[in-house]
């Protein structure tokens, strides 16, 4: 009885502490990052969770802060202060962060970029069977089978043993992403996934993410597709002036949303 | 006849400095490479002094100074070993900075991509950086290596017996130079042509690869 008492103390004040707590179903929190370069500072104090199997959309204008913040989450950009959880690691900015925590925070996260990033030196299987290999130890035969799993999973079966600049710009997009899947991430980080692609060959890839976020991936996507950002995520992010100015359910922040520098940019995206 | 046969007589021992002082160079510079773009400072300084000062000496007074002025414990070079070992030394300074432009025409991406996948430093540099510097190095190494060939002419003035310095013999001992100097020019220009044919086919070999 006492234990159960206690227990339930302590969901209390966890719930009650929700900041600071390790909350089982949130899958990626930023505890008050900062980050600038140089003396310019790019966002200030952010704070954000997105819940496991939850799809986040980051809209803004240019210049916002999106991609570095994304960028942040991985690592790729240091932060001067906060905290930041992927799943089960965590690094705080004030600490001197290890390799270890670096690799243990990066080996939860995939990330997709906006110009692919694919190693033209590698044959598109050898390029989603790298990581496989060097990072989980994987033999080739293993390696090799997942990677045209996945490559069968995003529609590429058939350009396994092509190079990639032999693929179009939504292929190479498709590769990318069974290249961040085949490392098992528990999210995956799209950074503008689709702005080096014309229209049309960006469908082919956000069909892609579609199944994606469908088969329970929780992913952060920084883009400027509007109408994915409100008919796939649970969860839209306005970033302007170094800030979340506005966050919530996408449908409520794109037809009514509480800021004003809101209304104005999607005015700009979606009635011009 | 007897002149010309001398002057071939050369060719084995310019094809040793080059080849020998080519290889050093290209090993050494793998590591000095890296230490210019590591990111501990003082590695890159002491890189960047290396590489100027070396690059900053006429060979020939490098030559001088290893041959002359290096001795250890009672050991000193002989004349081959100087030249290999000298022009190994400028090789290296030469070649770390071909390699490093190679380096620097990656775009950043690449390093993301392999960072972002929790891929180690050491794994990035040999399977995604390296591969790909290389094919970019390859056109000014082998220019490099041209010019070396050339330049080995130098270790003559420390008395290695490459093509240079048996033209310079023969010349001396025998009346009318000039003959003899053009058929070592023409020498030279043979042996280089081959290096250079090789490198360019090399080349496309490579650029074949990556367009499948």
């Amino acid at each position: 009885m006492s234990n159960e008492a206690s227990s339930s103390a302590r969901a209390l004040a966890s719930a009650a502490d929700s900041v600071t707590s390790q909350g089982g179903d949130v899958m990626v929190r930023l505890d008050g990052v900062s980050k600038s370069f140089g003396n310019a500072p790019v966002f200030r104090d952010v704070s954000l969770e997105v819940k496991r199997g939850e799809v986040a959309a980051i809209i803004g204008p240019s210049g916002a802060g999106k991609s570095t913040l994304l960028r942040c989450v991985n690592a790729l950009e240091s932060c001067e202060a906060g905290r930041i959880t992927v799943g089960d690691a965590t690094i705080s900015a004030g600490d001197g962060v290890t390799r270890s925590q670096l690799l243990a925070l990066r080996r939860r996260a995939g990330m997709v970029f906006q110009h692919f990033n694919l190693f033209p030196h590698m044959t598109v299987l050898e390029n989603v069977s790298f990581a496989q290999r060097r990072v989980l130890g994987r033999s080739r035969k293993a390696a090799d089978e997942r990677s045209r799993e996945l490559l069968e999973r995003v529609g590429l079966a058939e350009r396994a043993d092509y190079y990639p600049s032999r693929c179009s710009g939504g292929q190479q997009q498709r590769i990318a992403i069974a290249r961040a899947l085949a490392t098992d991430p528990e999210v995956m980080l799209f950074d503008e996934p689709t702005s080096a692609l014309d229209p049309e060959v960006g469908l082919e890839v956000l069909a892609v993410m579609r199944e994606l976020a469908d088969s329970g991936m929780t992913m952060m996507v920084v883009t400027h597709e509007m109408s994915f950002a409100r008919d796939v995520s649970d969860q839209l992010m306005v970033m302007a002036d170094g800030q979340i100015i506005e966050r919530g359910d996408p449908h409520e922040v794109m037809t009514d949303p509480s800021q004003a520098r809101t209304r104005k940019f999607l005015h700009a995206v979606l009635e011009r | 006849m007897e002149h010309l046969n001398a002057v071939l007589s050369g060719i084995p021992m310019t094809l040793l400095v080059t080849a020998a002082s080519f290889a050093i160079g290209a090993t050494a510079a793998i590591p000095l490479t890296l230490l210019m773009m590591s990111p501990w400072r003082p590695g890159r300084l002491l890189a960047r002094v290396f590489t100027d000062i070396i690059r900053g000496l006429p060979p020939v007074v490098w030559l001088f100074i290893i041959y002359f002025g290096v001795s250890i414990g009672g050991f000193q070079f002989d004349a081959v070993s100087a030249a290999i070992m000298g022009l190994g030394v400028v090789s290296a300074a030469y070649l770390a900075e071909i390699y490093r432009s190679g380096v620097l025409s990656l775009h950043e991406g690449q390093w993301e991509a392999a960072a972002a996948m929790g891929v180690g430093r050491l794994d990035t540099v040999a399977r995604v950086v390296a591969p790909q510097a290389i094919r970019v190095a390859v056109p000014a190494a082998t220019g490099y290596a041209i010019s070396l060939l050339k330049d080995s002419a130098v270790a003559s003035t420390i008395g290695v017996t490459g093509i240079a310095y048996m033209a310079t013999q023969d010349a001396r001992s025998n009346a009318g130079g000039l003959p003899v100097y053009l058929f070592a020019a023409a020498l030279y220009v043979l042996l280089a042509v081959p290096v250079a044919v090789a490198a360019r086919l090399a080349g496309n070999a490579m650029q074949r690869k990556v367009s499948r």
